[in-house]
């Protein structure tokens, strides 16, 4: 029972709540960069209640359920991953919940809820938009479990993320090594694909596609989704403070850790060009996997 | 009868008999209502119990001579099975099958005289050699070849991809995808558990036989056009995990290997027998000629789903299960030092999400999306085919949930950590019964935002595509076979994939090749007349009159 209550408090409402303080940070930076004054601190939140309360548009001859049900099993799963992270980082009597591994493989569930979801919508920009998103799946996943691997050789080849955080703790953060610091760097790029943020909204890409396997949905369906990628926003660059930086507490550095990770994520996406997507396949295979690896290498060696 | 020289009844040989019962009664259920209008009913039948009495001889034998006369009779059964297949192809592609696998019996034969030769005994549980002299690795080189070809490990695997294309579902679904794994792995497990003592070099030999087979056989799948062929490069990518797992050599890798054969065996059985539904109903395997069918076979749908996200190891799926446990053992080996372990973890891990990506374009091209115009015209009962067909699958799918959530309680304590001596201990955490139960309680949170919402006040309405009316263009639709277009074009891969497409990495195509270069040559000595042949027959006897007179 005391993980339903985790679940619902941490991983669910403190994370919501976040995401959508971050996504009101990401847009009023996004603002400023771009000379305008920006929303207000609670317009994410009435969005997501406007968009509650319209009506829900299935398209004619889509596979009714699997189009319903994909922002809801995403949404779980985002919560999921929250709340792994949550006990594992505030405390170390209830982490039997999972590790390293399952947390890799839960953050592509949201992906794959998209991609199911554009499938099931039957629109051919549906369809396109989500095939990108599984090839950006691809590019990144090779580069970003190179760079997971680093904290992981750091603690002594444990895949428990609180041996990661108990190896941080006593002698200082990963990214204070120079594997630690390379990787970290492979990784923001890396969660700056799997936002799915500029230079690698491909999949969605708006002015192109209109917003790919997300073009069909409407009301409560769109509004799931737009309340997942906002908790993503907390949860990701959550995941890279805890097995890079040694962890969130609720102090002023790791509120400094925290907002610049976003600052640095949200001015990536506002000074970049959208890329293609075999542009995409080709700078994650090729430069950042060198880079991943190098550090990996370096990590091996002890440095 | 059962003298305990030649049958043995432990835990693994156990398990490993009692699911090759599970799967044949699976199969035979589904055949009823698939092979129904099809010639030489009875005969199928026959064949099929006689590969479970064979496969239960494999399984069971502890005498190498028992052992090796079953199997070699499972490689004809294969070739007789393969037979029902009605393409053009089958009969060649049933050769093949035959000839790979019959080759690499030879090796096995070679491979137990070796064995005679070194430890004078065929009785499989006296036999314990160590891999320190050249006869020992070659005895084990020549029987995991055995294994491999069974099992379709790289680079014998040539034979599975056609297998899986030509031949009918169920008969794919019942020996490549999950009888062979079975027995193909239980040997390695056998050769490298009991029979050999295995050094550090073979284990690596093993992982990077397996890592490179995940890797590989994936990227093959990614762009193929037929639903069956693209399952069967599968059924040979899995294989990868399972050698993986048991070449990392620790316990907890080889329970993982272990475990995924059985995992891999329920859920690859399960898409070809979904497959094979889908492909009744349609009368096609081509995945441009498929599409919608979600809407169709709604049961089909799930089945498949499940078993898709199995293969791909989403958790909490049993997929995921045994592939963490692999993950684990690899991991294991890091701490002995080395740098190799990385390249096999990140094999591992990289395959896994290859894997999605294929599987995500399946379920794209045959479920979802649009109809096509062939299947629109061709389909025209929209109901699920017969039950005898989906409770199988139903069955199957169900197992890979069973397996994956209750992980520790049924499968691992029951089956697999008894046929290990060992104490498995594991290093990660994956509690999978709290967290589907979390799973499920998020999506009753997200029902919930939705009845807050309204989504009770659904409205259908076309689709939205920059102004075209969708009736008027009714083929505007993507298949998704041109899906990783992007990825195959790129720099190196698309010379890679450039030769593969020519058959330069299938030893039989490769070794057909040479044989019929030779065969052109002599074939100018035959030309039919009598006097040469004549000459040829005085022109030797000579010689050998030379040679025994000399």
């Amino acid at each position: 029972m005391i993980y339903v209550l985790y679940f619902i408090t941490y991983g669910f409402l403190l994370t919501v709540a976040i995401g959508l303080l971050t996504s009101w940070i990401d847009r009023k930076v996004t603002a400023r960069v771009q000379y305008r004054v920006g929303p207000p601190i609670l317009q994410p939140l009435i969005d997501i209640i406007k968009l509650l309360g319209k009506e829900t548009l299935i398209p004619k001859g889509a596979s009714k359920s699997t189009f319903l049900m994909a922002p809801v099993v995403g949404f779980a799963s985002a919560i999921l991953v929250s709340t792994i992270l949550w006990v594992n980082n505030i405390t170390s009597a209830h982490t039997y919940l999972g590790d390293l591994v399952v947390v890799i493989y839960l953050l592509t569930i949201p992906s794959i809820s998209i991609i199911m979801g554009g499938f099931a919508s039957r629109n051919p920009l549906a369809s396109l938009g989500a095939s990108r998103e599984m090839k950006l799946i691809l590019s990144y996943e090779l580069p970003f479990v190179l760079a997971v691997l680093v904290p992981v050789i750091k603690s002594g080849f444990s895949l428990r993320l609180a041996t990661i955080l108990g190896y941080q703790l006593q002698n200082g953060a990963v990214a204070t090594g120079l594997s630690g610091v390379l990787a970290l760097i492979v990784a923001i790029f890396c969660i700056q694909a799997k936002l799915g943020l500029v230079p690698f909204d491909i999949p969605e890409a708006e002015t192109e596609i209109v917003s790919g396997p997300l073009v069909e949905y409407s009301g409560p369906g769109l509004a799931l989704y737009k309340l997942m990628k906002n908790m993503l926003l907390f949860i990701l660059p959550f995941f890279l403070i805890i097995i890079f930086m040694g962890g969130l507490h609720f102090d002023a550095i790791s509120i400094v850790k925290y907002v610049g990770l976003v600052a640095l994520v949200t001015v990536i996406r506002n000074t970049n060009p959208r890329v293609r997507i075999d542009q995409a396949v080709r700078f994650f295979w090729g430069p950042m996997t060198f880079l991943a690896a190098l550090a990996v290498a370096l990590a091996l060696t002890g440095r | 009868m059962l003298n305990p020289a030649y049958f043995r009844f432990d835990s693994l040989s156990s398990f490993v008999g009692l699911f090759a019962v599970i799967f044949t009664v699976v199969i035979c259920l589904y055949s009823v209502s698939f092979m129904r209008q099809k010639r030489g009913q009875l005969r199928y039948y026959l064949y099929i119990l006689l590969t479970l009495i064979t496969s239960l001889g494999v399984v069971f034998a502890n005498n190498l001579v028992l052992f090796i006369l079953c199997w070699g009779f499972l490689g004809l059964l294969l070739y007789l099975l393969i037979g029902f297949g009605e393409k053009d192809r089958t009969s060649a592609t049933a050769k093949k099958a035959f000839i790979i696998i019959g080759g690499t019996d030879a090796f096995m034969l070679l491979g137990i005289a070796f064995i005679w030769k070194l430890s004078g005994t065929l009785q499989m549980d006296k036999i314990n050699i160590a891999l320190n002299s050249r006869p020992a690795v070659w005895a084990y080189l020549c029987l995991a070849c055995g294994a491999f070809a069974k099992a379709g490990a790289m680079p014998l695997h040539t034979w599975i991809p056609d297998t899986a294309e030509d031949a009918p579902s169920p008969v794919t679904a019942y020996l490549p995808a999950s009888l062979d794994k079975l027995l193909g792995i239980y040997f390695l497990a056998r050769l490298s558990l009991n029979m050999f003592a295995m050094d550090a070099a073979m284990n690596t030999f093993l992982m990077a036989i397996g890592s490179f087979t995940i890797v590989a056989a994936v990227m093959m799948a990614l762009v193929q056009h037929d639903l069956k062929r693209l399952l069967g490069y599968h059924a040979v990518s899995q294989v990868g995990y399972m050698v993986l797992g048991i070449g990392t050599g620790n316990p907890i890798g080889i329970a993982g290997g272990l475990f995924h054969m059985l995992n891999h065996a329920i859920y690859k059985s399960c898409l070809f027998l979904s497959g094979g539904s889908v492909e009744k109903k349609a009368q096609t395997t081509e995945l441009d000629k498929l599409g919608g069918f979600a809407k169709i076979m709604p049961i089909t749908f799930v089945t498949f789903l499940i078993a898709s996200f199995a293969i791909s190891g989403v958790p909490p799926f049993n997929g995921f299960a045994s592939k963490w446990m692999i993950y684990q053992g690899v991991i294991d080996l890091g701490k002995k030092g080395g740098y190799l372990w990385v390249v096999w973890l990140v094999a591992a891990l990289f395959g896994s999400a290859l894997t999605l990506a294929s599987f995500m374009k399946l379920v794209h091209a045959v479920f979802l999306g649009q109809q096509s115009k062939e299947s629109r015209f061709t389909v025209h009962d929209v109901r699920e085919e017969s039950p005898l067909m989906w409770i199988p699958q139903v069955f199957l799918a169900g197992l890979c949930i069973l397996f994956g959530v209750f992980a520790y309680r049924l499968p691992l304590k029951m089956f697999i950590l008894p046929s290990l001596n060992e104490n498995v201990v594991f290093s990660g955490i994956w509690n999978a019964n709290i967290a589907t139960a979390l799973i499920l309680v998020g999506i009753i949170i997200g029902i919930l935002i939705y009845l807050w919402g309204k989504a009770s006040d659904t409205k259908e309405a076309e689709i939205f595509m920059g102004g075209e009316i969708f009736k008027d263009h009714p083929d505007m639709r993507l298949s998704g076979t041109e899906f990783y277009n992007t990825i195959s074009d790129i720099g190196i891969l698309k010379w890679i994939y450039d030769l593969a497409k020519r058959k330069l990495f299938d030893p039989y195509e490769v070794g057909s090749r040479i044989t019929f270069g030779f065969n052109s040559i002599l074939r100018y000595l035959h030309n039919g007349v009598l006097p040469t042949y004549l000459a040829w027959c005085l022109l030797g006897m000579g010689v050998l009159f030379y040679i025994l007179l000399k």
